[in-house]
Order: structure tokens, then sequence, then C-alpha cells
């Protein structure tokens, strides 16, 4: 039996996966019947998902959270059975300011953080206006990134920096016009914002966290409860689009996103932000989309930190109620695919690469680290 | 009532700005229309309500000032009526947003929901009767051109070639449009010297 269901999802590289899913016949061949609906902001995604007008969609891995936590409308609630990724933005910032912050090329992130907040004396002392900086969403991963990024210069984000929320596209616009001076967005805006000369890359996922999550898929749970088998049928479609990404030749990747109906950037840009210089997304369905609650819990830690919502919540039972690894288990071990025997890993402090205890084989991982050497325990 | 419409479609703003207007428990509205979003702006209107297109990118900006309050003049909350989720999911699948400010009356809000999704609504008639007349144009045009194919090739007349074009149409059970830009497509074929 054939399975309809409406997947929602923002221009960006790491929507990859899901775009894949459909340009390869992954969804047909899991028995789906899929409609894509690409979407101009995260907002009507998270209503429209509210409202049954999508039973699935690329999401900020922060979303699904916020709702658990009953921030913003929150009329339904959303699953991750999955990650769709590692990594995937970038921080831009106009010219100026880079001048500030890099003194010479060996200038490392905590290094540039430093500078920012001499900056942020000066501009204070000479009475000129704070810096702005610029993220696409309040519940995303980009916002706590340029947060924790500042506070490890010693910055107070709240006192010392103006924070706007604006769309992706019109970024480099506002950054162009002097408007802002910085932003942290998905790929591949940050890299048309260089190649069309209004900013410069100052640094990606990968200096802050070299396998920071970021893009789930959210499916409503209403729809993941009436349709038990389509949820794994979707899991499943999803993982080999992965497998697919992960073997694939970055350009045959590059042309499928560039396509105007998916991401619709210039492919210049796009194979920019996926070349080893890029954004450092990581599509590996092995090491990359299991739906860790170590996550969940850091993120929502930093929903605290930056004082979005109370400590007063049972942050290890919403992790579980919204992240789902057992569904993810029930897809990839139908694929042959390794299954890590935890749901929660140490976040950070792994330099190198590094063994993953799985049934039936040890996962290979990449490294985990941070950029400031912190360390994440969730358990 | 001050009313901020956010809507690159200026057409369409206009309708639903009429639409506002016509209602008359809003007759003296001040309606602002700005096809993007201006945070700079936003204190100088102060608007009560903000109707933003789905479709607007801006939308995020506006639902961060939800939660960033310190931006805002003052906080900006989305209309979501629990016992009337209907009317809600009309108008976003119409592709209209209501956002209200605090402290506003939620009935009101809904009337004007109802009358913007209207509009919008009739507005996507408009638009698609547009497109169907530009396309049924064109339809015209590769038949007419196929006719004098069919004419020149079998010296025949204008309406033998209308004839035989229908009762292929009819036969095959395909559009004439579609019947005709084959005979156009097989004509370039045969010519001499292509291909």
């Amino acid at each position: 039996m054939v399975l309809s269901l409406k997947i929602g999802f923002s221009p960006l590289n790491n929507s990859a996966l899901v775009l894949l899913g459909e340009a390869l016949g992954y969804y047909t061949a899991e028995g789906l019947d899929v409609t894509l609906s690409r979407e101009a902001n995260w907002s009507n995604i998270r209503d429209k998902m509210s409202y049954g007008l999508l039973d699935a969609a690329h999401v900020l891995a922060p979303m699904p959270l916020s709702r658990g936590l009953g921030l913003g409308p929150t009329l339904g609630k959303i699953i991750a059975p999955m990650a769709l990724g590692a990594n995937g933005n970038s921080v831009v910032v106009s010219s100026r300011l880079m001048t500030a912050l890099i003194h010479d090329d060996k200038a490392k992130l905590l290094d540039t953080a430093r500078a920012l907040r001499d900056e942020i004396s000066r501009r204070r002392a000479a009475g000129a206006p704070k810096v702005v900086l610029a993220m696409p969403f309040a519940y995303s991963p980009h916002h706590f990134v340029l947060r924790h990024w500042v506070a490890a210069g010693g910055i107070d984000p709240d006192r010392q920096v103006q924070w706007v929320v604006l769309p992706p596209s019109r970024m480099a616009d506002a950054l162009r016009d002097g408007v802002i001076d910085g932003f942290c967005s998905g790929s591949p805006w940050p890299q048309m914002a260089q190649l069309n000369g209004d900013g410069q890359v100052l640094f990606s996922d990968p200096d802050f966290w070299t396998l920071k999550p970021e893009k789930v898929l959210g499916v409503r749970e209403p729809w993941a409860n009436e349709n038990p088998d389509g949820v794994i049928a979707l899991v499943r479609a999803l993982l080999k689009a992965a497998q697919w990404a992960k073997d694939a030749d970055t350009a045959d990747l590059a042309k499928i996103l560039a396509q105007p109906g998916y991401v619709g950037a210039p492919l210049e840009a796009i194979e920019l932000a996926l070349s080893t210089e890029g954004a450092g997304l990581l599509l590996d369905p092995q090491t990359t989309t299991f739906p860790w609650i170590s996550h969940a819990k850091w993120f929502m830690g930093q929903f605290v930190r930056w004082g979005l919502t109370t400590p007063e919540h049972d942050f290890d039972a919403i992790a579980r109620q919204i992240y789902r690894p057992d569904l993810w288990r029930q897809a990839a071990a139908s694929l042959g695919l390794d299954i890590p025997l935890t749901d929660e890993k140490t976040e950070g402090g792994e330099p190198a690469p590094w063994t993953l205890d799985a049934t039936p084989n040890p996962i290979l991982m990449p490294a985990n680290e941070l950029f400031d050497g912190g360390i994440f325990r969730s358990a | 009532m001050n009313v901020l419409i956010i809507d690159p479609d200026d057409a369409r703003a206009a309708l639903v700005a009429e639409g506002i207007r016509a209602d008359s428990a809003h007759q003296d509205a001040t309606i602002h229309h700005w096809p993007r979003f201006e945070l700079a702006r936003l204190k100088d209107i102060n608007p009560e309500m903000v109707i933003i297109a789905c479709e607007s990118p801006d939308r995020d900006t506006l639902d961060a000032l939800q939660i960033a309050h310190e931006q805002a003049p003052r906080p900006v909350a989305m209309f979501v009526d629990r016992s009337d989720a209907n009317t809600t999911a009309e108008a976003l699948e119409a592709g209209v947003a209501a956002y209200i400010v605090d402290g506003y009356s939620p009935n009101r809000v809904a009337s004007i929901l109802t009358v913007a999704t209207h509009r919008f609504n009739l507005m996507q008639t408009l638009r698609a009767d547009l497109s169907k007349a530009k396309a049924d144009l064109a339809a015209r045009k590769s038949i007419d051109r196929a006719k004098g194919v069919l004419m020149t090739s079998r010296g025949i007349s204008e309406d033998d070639a209308y004839k035989i074009l229908r009762k292929h149409a009819m036969d095959t059970g395909r559009p004439m449009a579609a019947v005709a830009a084959d005979i156009l497509a097989i004509s370039g074929l045969l010519k001499p010297g292509e291909g």
C-alpha cells in the first residue's frame, strides 16, 4: 500500500537527505508517495506541522524541543526519529569586522572571540553603536553557537551585543548595508555572501564543534502514531539517501541541490560550501543521523543558559519523548547498520576519531570536540 | 485600529486591506503596507495588528519579536485560537497568518482573519484565471500554426485542417494543443536542410 505524506524543507544544503529521497526515488522504493514543500520560513514549517498541513519536515534541532518546553505556540507535539546529518553552518562578518578580529593567519576561534571583546570595548569608548549579529531563528543552533562563541571571549551576550533575527536570504544585503556586523546561517547562503563580496566567512561549524548537531527530521506525533510503519519507512528512505550522499561525488550532490525547486542557490556557492574549506556538512547514516538524547539535553541546557526557559523541567523525560532513538534503531537495523548501545554519549573531548560501542560491530566515529575544550556529560 | 500588512505582492496586499476596510468594525482602520519587514520603522507606526503573508521569510523576524521583547515596541503574539483551529488552518493554507499584539480582542481578529482569508482566496482565483487565459492563448497560437502546416502540406482548406486536428485529438484522447504541438515538432524535423 502506498502512503501519501507531505514533507517541508527549508532551502539549505543540510536539507540534502530530504531532497535526495525524492530525487533518487528512495521514498517511492519505500512505498511512500511524498510531496515536498519548499518553505520560506521556519515559523511556517512549525505552524503547518501543528495543523497537519505537513506530516514531516527538515527542522532546526531545537524546534521540537522548544515545543516540548512549552515555548511558542504549542498545539501539537513533534518527534525527532533521526538527525539529518551534522554541521553545515557558517558565520560571516563584514570585511571591516574581519580586519579587527583576525590579526594573523594562525588565529583560533577563541582568539577571534577575544578580539571581538576588544572591538566591543573600542566601539563603546568611541560612543559607536553595539555590534549587531543576526541569526535565522531564535530557537536555533545558530543562536546558541554565536552566544557560546562571544561568551567564550568574555563578552556578555545579553548586554554587549545586539541580536536580530533575519531571513538568511536577506542577511547578505543587511551586511552590505551595514545594518548588521555579522550573521550565522546555514550554507550555502554565507558562501554566497562571500562570493558576492558582502562579507567574509569567519568560521564554520567544525571550527566550533567538529560534530555539531544541526537539523533533525521532525514528524508530527499524531501522524507517527497513526502510521508506525510509515515512520520507519521514512527513516529508512532518508538513511539510504545518507548512504548515497556519503559515497557520492560532491559535484553530483551539488548539482542536485542547486535545482530551482530544491536549494535553488548558485551552483558555485553550493560547491564552495560542500568543499573542504566549506561548512563541514557531514551526511553519513552511521555516524551523523542517530538522534542522540545527549544532543537534546545539550540544546535544552542552552535554552536554560541563555534564559529562554527555566531550569524547572524534567529534561530527561522531555528529551526522551521527543528524540526517538528507538525508531532510528528499528529502521537502521533493517538496513544492516550498526546500532549504538546507548542513547547518550559524552559530547566533546574527542580530538581524534574514536570508537563507539555498537552492535553487531563498533562504529568508528569522527572527532567530537568543541573549540573551547568544553565537555558535556548529560548522564 | 492600526494594521500593518507585510506582503511582497502589492495587489494581494491591497485586496486584503480593502477587505479589512469593508468590514464594518474596521472602517476607520489605518492600514500600512510594506513589501518586507523593516524593524527600524516598526516603532513609528506601532501597529496593533500585523498581517503577514505566510510565504514571507520575514515571518521569522516577527516571530522572534515575540521572544525578544526589548526589540519590539510591544510584544507581538501569534494568534492561534485553539477553539477555532479550522479558521486558522484555512488561513494558513491560504497563505495568510495573522499576528496580533497582546490584549487585542480575539473575536475581532477572527473576523479580520476570515475577511483576509476570503480576500486572499479571491486573489489566488484571479491569478489562476489569468495564467489559464495565458495558457489558452498559447494553445490557440500553436493550433493555428499546426493548421497552417497541414494546409500547406496537404493542400486543404483551413476548415478541413481544423477538422483533422480535432478528429485526431478525439481519437487519441489528447488536447488539441498537444496534437498541434506534435505536428509542429515533426514538421520541424521534415524541413529540408535541417537536422
